[in-house]
C-alpha cells in the first residue's frame, strides 16, 4: 500500500458554551477546526483532526509513495527532514497531523481500532472533568460538574489564578457537584502559567489549607524546570505541565530535573509517535502522563495504550459538529468502540455547510497572555466574568 | 482472538515457548529454561483467554506479577511472554514484526561479538576474518580476559581483521565485570593510547553509576551499560546520573515492550541504543523503530540448526525479510 496524496479542510465552529482560563477569563466560543486526509492507492484514507495547516505541503513529499504502515520509520524520516530548521512551530504541527493520519491508516489497514494497534489491552480510559470554566457563573459551574458526575466521573480540574476567595468558593462548588460520583472527588487546579513560581507556592498553600489537591497544572512557565521543581517541593499537590511543549527534546529538562510529577500529553507533541516517546521516557522515570482533551475524545485511542496514563481530560464543550465517532463515557471511563483507526468519520455535508456559512460568536483562539502574568495578579474587572463583583481582595 | 494454550519445548541450553490461539495462530519465543518454566506459570494464570493483540497491556500485568516475585528469571519470563505476544500480534496482522512495530524494512548496523568461545588468538582471528569476508562486518566486540598484555594482543587481532573491511573499524570492549571503575580507567587509558574504542561495557557489574560516570569522564570512549540488566529499574540510575553514554538493551531480558520504553527514555537524553544479541537475530526486527539505535550485536549470523530466521546478515547489516511475525520457524527433526 502506498500514500498517494493529501487533502486538507479548515472550518470554523461555534461551541455550545464559552471556555476560558486565567489568561482569558471572559472566554471564547469560536473554535477553528481542521482535518487532514491522507489517501492511498488502495482506497483507504487516514484522518487526523485539529491542526496541520499549510506546512503539510512541505512535508508531504517526504512520505509520498511510502507504505503508511511504517509509521515510526516515517516519523523518523520527517523528523530528520526537519533537522536544520527543527521540528518546531508550524512544521511540528504538520508532522503531528501527518503522523496521526498515518497511525489512523495503520489501524484501518489492520481493520482494528487504534488502541488495539498500539497494543492496549482494552479500549477504556479513566476520565476526569475539566470545565475550562473561568468564564462560567457559579450555577453553570455546578451544572457542568454535576453533568459529568452523572456520567460517573469522580475528578475535576478547575481554572484558577486571579482571585483567591473566588477560587476557594468555586473549588467547593466543583467538589459538591462531583460528590454524587465519589465521597472524595479528586480536585485539580490549572493556572495556565499565570503565576511566578513563588506566587504559585503562596497561592496554592492557601488553597491547600482548605482543599487537598491532586495536581496543580502549569503553576510556572512551561520550560522553567527550576521553578516547577520549586513549586513541587513546596506544595502538597503534584505538579503537572507539558501541554505547551511539543517534542521529547522540549520535555526532557522537566523529566531530568524531576520538575513535574504529571506530564500532560497530546497528539500535538509530534503526533502519536512523539507523544508515546514522551510517555515512555516519563514512565522510565516514574512520572505519570495525562492525555489532553480532544474533539470527540479521539486521543483516548492513544491514552489506552500508555502504561503510565492516569486519566484523560474531558471538556465536552460541543465541537463535534461535522464528526461521527465511536466512543462513549460510561462509569467515569471513555469506552472506545471497535471502529477502525481513531473511529472518526467526517460528515461531509455538515462540513460543507459550516464552510459555506461560517458561524459567528464571541472571542477566538489563540489565548493571549494576560497582563500581570508572572508579576502581579490582575483580577477580573466587573462584568469580565459572571462571578466578579469588582472588589479587589 | 484468544490465547488458548501455552507450551514449552526444551532445547539444549534453553527453551521454546509457544502460545496458541483459538484461530490457529502460534506465537514463538526463545529463552532460558528457567525463564520458560516461570513463563508457563505466568501464562496459565494471566494470559489464557486474553487477546494477544493487547500486548502492551498484557506486559503491564505480567511484568507486575514478575516484579512481585523473586529472581531474575521471573522478569525474563515476562519478557519471554512479551516476545511471543508481539509475534502473535504481527502474525494476526499477516505482516512481519518490524511492520507491526511501525518500522520500515530494517537494515540495522551490526557488529560481530566474539564472546568467550575461542581457545586461542588464532581461532579468534579466523572467526573475525570469516565475519568480515562472509558478512561484511566492520565492527566487533572483544571480551577481555584480565591479562592486560593478552588483551592488547587480541585487540590487535580483531582490529586487523576488521580493517580488511574498513579503514575505521568500530572496536568495542566487554570488560566482563573484571574491572572496578578505577582499574577500568587505568586499563582503558592504556588501550586508548593505541586504539580508538567506540565503547566499553561490563565495568564494575554495571551497577556503580557514580563510578561509571567517573570512567566516562576519564576516557575518550563511551561507557555502555545495560548488559545483564533485567528491567527498567536497572537502567534508571544510569540515566539519572548520566553515567551511560550508550544504552544496551537485551530484548530477551526485558521484552520488546519495555525495550521500546527504555530506548525512548535514552532518546530523550540523546543517548544511542545498541541491542544485545538475540537468538535468530530477531532484534533486527525491533531496531527499525528506535530512532537512536546505533547497532545490533551478532554472536552468530546464522540461527542454530533447529531454527530458521528471516534475518540475514550481509554487508555489515542485519536485514529482516517479509515473513510474518518474528520470522522464526522451528525446523522439525
Amino acid at each position: 500500500m502506498k500514500i498517494t496524496g493529501f487533502r486538507a479542510e479548515t472550518y470554523l465552529m461555534k461551541m455550545d458554551r464559552l471556555v476560558g482560563d486565567a489568561n482569558l477569563p471572559s472566554g471564547v466560543e469560536m473554535l477553528p477546526g481542521s482535518i487532514l486526509y491522507l489517501d492511498t492507492d488502495e482506497g483507504l484514507t487516514g484522518i487526523s483532526l485539529g491542526y496541520g495547516g499549510a506546512a503539510v505541503e512541505g512535508l508531504f513529499g517526504v512520505i509520498e509513495g511510502a507504505d503508511p504502515r511504517e509509521t515510526v520509520a516515517l516519523w523518523i524520516r520527517m523528523n530528520d527532514f526537519l533537522h536544520k530548521a527543527g521540528n518546531e512551530g508550524a512544521a511540528c504541527a504538520a508532522l503531528s497531523a501527518i503522523d496521526m493520519a498515518l497511525w489512523d491508516l495503520k489501524a484501518k489497514i489492520a481493520g482494528e481500532p487504534l488502541w488495539r494497534t498500539l497494543g492496549a489491552k482494552q479500549g477504556r480510559v479513566k476520565a476526569y472533568a475539566s470545565g475550562l470554566d473561568y468564564c462560567l457563573s457559579d450555577e453553570e459551574l455546578y451544572a457542568f460538574y454535576r453533568r459529568m458526575a452523572k456520567l460517573g466521573i469522580r475528578d475535576g480540574k478547575l481554572k484558577v489564578g486571579l482571585d483567591l476567595k473566588a477560587d476557594l468558593r468555586r473549588l467547593g462548588i466543583m467538589r459538591d457537584a462531583l460528590s454524587i460520583a465519589s465521597p472524595k472527588p479528586g480536585l485539580m487546579i490549572d493556572s495556565n502559567e499565570y503565576w511566578s513560581p513563588k506566587q504559585a507556592v503562596r497561592y496554592i498553600r492557601q488553597l491547600e489549607r482548605r482543599f487537598k489537591l491532586l495536581w496543580v497544572e502549569e503553576p510556572a512557565r512551561r520550560w522553567d524546570y527550576h521553578g516547577l521543581q520549586q513549586v513541587s517541593r513546596q506544595v502538597g499537590a503534584k505538579v503537572a505541565s507539558g501541554e505547551n511543549l511539543h517534542t521529547l527534546r522540549d520535555v526532557y529538562p522537566l523529566i531530568a530535573n524531576r520538575a513535574v510529577e504529571v506530564l500532560n500529553v497530546w497528539t500535538g507533541q509530534s503526533g502519536v509517535t512523539g507523544l508515546r516517546q514522551i510517555a515512555h521516557m516519563a514512565r522510565v522515570h516514574g512520572i505519570e502522563v495525562s492525555m489532553m482533551n480532544a474533539q470527540a475524545n479521539y486521543m483516548a485511542q492513544v491514552a489506552a495504550a500508555l502504561p503510565n496514563h492516569n486519566m484523560m481530560e474531558v471538556v465536552d464543550p460541543g465541537r463535534e459538529h461535522c464528526l461521527r465517532w465511536d466512543n462513549r463515557i460510561e462509569d467515569g471511563h471513555i469506552v472506545l468502540g471497535d471502529a477502525p483507526g481513531f473511529g472518526i468519520e467526517v460528515d461531509k455535508a455538515k462540513l460543507r455547510a459550516l464552510q459555506a456559512n461560517p458561524p459567528t460568536g464571541s472571542g477566538k483562539f489563540p489565548f493571549p497572555r494576560r497582563e500581570g502574568a508572572g508579576l502581579y495578579i490582575v483580577p477580573p474587572a466587573p462584568g469580565e466574568v459572571p462571578w466578579a463583583g469588582g472588589k479587589e481582595v | 482472538m484468544k490465547i488458548t494454550s501455552a507450551e514449552l519445548l526444551r532445547q539444549p541450553g534453553g527453551c521454546i515457548l509457544r502460545l496458541s490461539t483459538d484461530n490457529g495462530l502460534t506465537g514463538t519465543a526463545i529463552g532460558s529454561a528457567a525463564a520458560g518454566a516461570q513463563a508457563m506459570r505466568l501464562a496459565k494464570s494471566l494470559l489464557t483467554g486474553a487477546d494477544p493483540r493487547g500486548v502492551v497491556g498484557l506486559w503491564q500485568q505480567t511484568s507486575q506479577a514478575a516484579r512481585s516475585g523473586r529472581g531474575r528469571s521471573r522478569i525474563r519470563a515476562a519478557a519471554l511472554l512479551d516476545l511471543a505476544l508481539w509475534d502473535l500480534k504481527a502474525r494476526s496482522n499477516g505482516e512481519p514484526l518490524w511492520r507491526t512495530l511501525g518500522g520500515a524494512r530494517p537494515r540495522a548496523h551490526a557488529y560481530a561479538s566474539s564472546a568467550d568461545r575461542f581457545r586461542d588468538d588464532d581461532e579468534l582471528s579466523i572467526w573475525f576474518r570469516r565475519m568480515v569476508s562472509e558478512h561484511g562486518f566492520g565492527a566487533g566486540k572483544l571480551l577481555v580476559s584480565g591479562d592486560g598484555r593478552a588483551d592488547l594482543r587480541r585487540l590487535a587481532r580483531m582490529s586487523a581483521a576488521l580493517s580488511l573491511a574498513t579503514p575505521y573499524p568500530m572496536l568495542t570492549i566487554d570488560a566482563g565485570q573484571r574491572w572496578s571503575a578505577t582499574q577500568a580507567i587505568r586499563r582503558l587509558r592504556a588501550m586508548e593510547r593505541r586504539y580508538d574504542l567506540t565503547w566499553i561495557e561490563g565495568i564494575s557489574g554495571g551497577r556503580d553509576a557514580r563510578g561509571l560516570k567517573r570512567v566516562s569522564d576519564s576516557i575518550a570512549g563511551a561507557v555502555c551499560i545495560g548488559a545483564g540488566f533485567s528491567g527498567i529499574a536497572d537502567f534508571l540510575p544510569h540515566l539519572r546520573q548520566r553515567s551511560a553514554d550508550v544504552v544496551q538493551i537485551d530484548i530477551g531480558a526485558v521484552g520488546i515492550t519495555a525495550a521500546m520504553q527504555i530506548a525512548d527514555a535514552a532518546y530523550g537524553l540523546e543517548l544511542p541504543v545498541t541491542l544485545a544479541a538475540a537468538t535468530g537475530n530477531i532484534h533486527a526486527q525491533v531496531a527499525g523503530v528506535m530512532p537512536n539505535c546505533m547497532s545490533v550485536e551478532i554472536v552468530d549470523p546464522d540461527p542454530p540448526a533447529w531454527l530458521q530466521s528471516d534475518v540475514r546478515v550481509a554487508g555489515g547489516r542485519a536485514t529482516a525479510g517479509d515473513a510474518p511475525g518474528n520470522g522464526l520457524r522451528l525446523v522439525r527433526s
